[in-house]
């Protein structure tokens, strides 16, 4: 690649707890957690207010409130969620086609050819801020740098609603002071081991020879030890390659029926397959993942004759393998997940079948109703009937 | 009977028994007499009998000198790797309380057998509607049809090759919901008789079938398949249970575009325009217009490719249609040798490739926008 490439991170702030505030005024400025009341129920978002309490997202729901009692708790709106993030897309839409969205708030944009056109990394970082804070009502954090890890890194800094560019000169200085929990891939566990190694700061690694890096943490961390110098040559993939979806369950007490366990992939595969069908693509490896209550955890997979993205075909063979598994041996279980794999686009060839079937039209358009129902109410507020009622 | 089995085999016959048997004895099994063998000694014959449960063998041992008839239940993967991994011509097989005795030139081997009354009954079957074919019509058929079959399906009984015998023609058909494949070919008598046969023991009937004019005997007994090789053995299944697609619904009638192309010429065309595609691309285009076939193909992120394949005596309008490649490989594969005809009619329509009539393949195809 010619030159330096301009890539800009953008990221919403707060964002479902940011739409709650906008939509509802009397809760600007209060402690805003969204997500489920209920018994086990985690916060989907936490607004800054909530936030200065130690409120995570993630964060069981119940702990959240401990942390923070007086906060409003928010039902999420996944339909106007989703409707506000196509909005922002778009509007990151209009600086470069090269936008690849990471999640429903956040995003990677190749500005390298936009220069032009648009002014320079921070023009343009400055026009969607406005952009989205003029038509949406939200503030977004936007980082600024020659590739995606330091773009990421730099909307990291100065948020909410902020905007670092980092020099174009003296990037390995400019990053030297950061921490090195701010290192993609250091976590709460590898931490000890980097500063059981003296390294504190990027600028300690970078320091830290190659070798010694690769003998003292291993080779993962030699890729770190790039990044540190604020090296990373990924482009950015408008389509990002489709990725499975799955949905799994903890029983809140040990399952002894193979039955009841059954029953919950009823709800597991809908899930699992709404949300394939709103990412438009169609699966061709369906998984059932089961745990027992000694915590061993088994997969069964079968390759799909034909991908699909419904629910009744992916619900048969999730069925089909637990069934097949039970048969040869069932112990109480703890969890039960389908998962599904191997995603084609559902715009990509498709083959054409000698004995078409005349269920699958209606299996089709039940699968949409069903998709129109979560979308407006919430996922969960409908599904499939795990067994026929009496006299059905 | 009296229970002390003695027979003196020619090692390589033995060996080749051996193997085909194994095939059918079931690697896991929670009852342990299912992973032997049985060898019966008896007038002057040496038969070898393998079950799983479904398919049950039973294969006339050649080249045996019986020295005492009798019966012996021996785990069949020691008995195999004892007489494969010998490099003496002859071996003595010996009973005595349920222990083997299998000694070669150098080599005695004792191996611990069971009784053989724990072995499933295995009478011989008196198969009913009973017709002959020959070996190398058989082969023909099976080879024509059984690649066409599905591992599973929610709908259909396709997990197996349709056996539909009427008057002297017989005709096998295998399909996968997405082409399907007709062999027809001749048989002696009259009557009517279809069967579903898994596509498993199909290949191991294949694997006994000899001299391609020794005569085979099919018919039903108890439910069941049973063929009766001349001079082998005879082989009985269980069907695959469920009703088979309407297929001779699906065969079009109505194609106005057809060519014809040398078999091996077309598959070579078509297994290098392949190499340019993968899992999501899926499809090679096939663009037929006057004295051209081009077959093009195009992979995201990987390239393109085009192959011009000459033709002559194209009639019709010119088309172009998208197929996976395997599946068109896959027919021409077995029509090796010979000249095949394309027919079609539109992009949205199955094609068809026929060789006379004894071969019809079709085959649904695939959008290539």
């Amino acid at each position: 690649m010619e030159g330096s490439r301009t890539i800009l991170h953008a990221d919403l702030d707060a964002f479902f707890a940011s739409v709650e505030q906008l939509d509802d005024a009397s809760l600007r400025g209060r402690p805003v957690l969204v997500g489920g009341r209920a018994g086990r129920g985690v916060v989907a978002a936490a607004s800054y207010e909530a936030r200065a309490f130690g409120c995570r997202s993630a964060m069981p729901m119940s702990r959240a409130l401990a942390l923070c009692p007086h906060a409003c708790v928010a039902r999420p709106r996944f339909a106007r969620y989703a409707e506000l993030s196509d909005r922002f897309m778009s509007i990151l839409g209009r600086y470069s086609p090269l936008v690849e969205a990471l999640s429903v708030d956040e995003a990677f944009i190749d500005a390298t050819g936009s220069r032009l056109l648009h002014g320079n990394g921070e023009d343009i970082a400055r026009g969607i801020r406005a952009a989205t804070h003029a038509e949406l009502g939200l503030t977004a954090s936007v980082g600024v740098g020659p590739n995606k890890f330091v773009a990421k890194l730099a909307s990291d800094m100065r948020k909410p609603d902020g905007l670092t560019a980092c020099p174009a000169d003296g990037l390995a200085e400019w990053l030297s002071p950061l921490g090195i929990e701010r290192m993609w891939g250091v976590g709460p566990r590898t931490l000890p081991q980097f500063t059981a190694a003296g390294i504190r700061t990027f600028g300690d690694l970078q320091r830290m020879p190659e070798d010694a890096v690769r003998r003292v943490l291993g080779d993962h961390a030699v890729a770190m030890r790039e990044r540190a110098f604020g090296r990373d040559d990924r482009p950015v993939e408008p389509e990002h390659e489709r990725k499975g979806v799955g949905h799994e369950t903890t029983f809140p007490e040990d399952v002894h029926d193979p039955e009841e366990a059954v029953a919950a992939l009823h709800g597991l595969a809908e899930g699992a397959c709404r949300r394939l069908r709103e990412s438009g693509g169609l699966a061709r490896c369906v998984t059932v993942k089961i745990r027992s209550a000694a915590f061993e955890t088994i997969t069964r997979s079968r390759t799909l004759e034909m991908p699909t993205d419904g629910t009744l075909e992916v619900l048969r063979v999730a069925k089909d393998l637990f069934r097949a598994w039970a048969a040869q041996g069932f112990e109480p279980l703890r969890l039960v997940g389908v998962r599904l794999d191997r995603i084609d686009a559902a715009e990509a060839p498709v083959q054409a079948s000698l004995f078409p079937d005349a269920n699958a039209e209606r299996e089709r358009t039940l699968d949409r109703v069903a998709d129109a129902i979560s979308r407006k109410h919430g996922p969960g507020t409908i599904g499939r009937g795990a067994r026929p009622r009496p006299g059905a | 009977m009296p229970s002390h089995l003695k027979v003196n085999c020619d090692r390589s016959a033995l060996v080749d028994a051996l193997a085909l048997a194994s095939a059918v004895v079931p690697t896991r099994t929670t009852t342990p007499v299912l992973t032997c063998l049985k060898l019966t000694a008896k007038d002057g014959e040496l038969v070898l009998r393998a079950t799983d449960g479904q398919i049950s063998l039973a294969l006339s041992v050649p080249s045996v000198e019986v020295a005492s008839a009798g019966e012996a239940l021996i785990p069949a993967d020691k008995l195999g790797q004892i007489v494969r991994t010998c490099e003496d011509s002859a071996v003595t097989i010996e009973m005595d309380k349920n222990v083997a005795t299998v000694k070669g030139e150098g080599s005695t081997f004792k191996i611990f057998g069971y009784d053989p009354k724990d072995y499933p009954a295995g009478k011989d079957p008196q198969p009913v509607g009973a017709f002959e074919a020959t070996s190398e019509t058989l082969r023909r058929l099976v080879a024509r049809t059984i690649f066409a079959t599905a591992v599973e399906n929610a709908r259909f009984a396709i997990n197996g090759v349709l056996m539909e015998r009427k008057g002297k023609r017989l005709r096998l058909v295998g399909t996968d919901g997405k082409r399907l494949a007709v062999a027809a070919g001749g048989c002696t008598g009259d009557g009517e008789m279809t069967l579903i046969v898994p596509s498993k023991s199909l290949s191991i009937l294949v694997k006994m079938l000899g001299d391609p004019d020794s005569k085979v005997v099919i018919g039903k007994s108890d439910g069941q398949a049973v063929f009766q090789v001349e001079g082998v053995g005879t082989l009985v299944t269980s069907l695959v249970e469920g009703t088979f697609p309407p297929f001779e619904d699906v065969i079009p009638k109505d194609q106005d575009k057809r060519v014809t192309f040398d078999a091996a010429d077309l598959a070579t065309a078509i297994r290098r325009a392949a190499l340019l595609t993968n899992e999501e691309s899926k499809g090679v285009r096939f663009a037929f217009k006057g004295d051209t076939l081009v077959v093009s193909s195009r992979a995201p992120e990987m390239g393109e490719a085009e192959i011009r394949v000459p033709m002559s005596g194209y009639q019709g309008d010119a088309i172009e249609i998208g197929f996976q490649p395997a599946f068109i490989v896959d027919a021409l594969k077995v029509v090796d040798g010979q000249q095949v005809m394309l027919e079609m009619r539109s992009p949205q329509k199955p094609g068809v490739i026929k060789v006379g009539q004894e071969f019809t393949y079709v085959v649904m195809p695939v959008n290539v926008g």
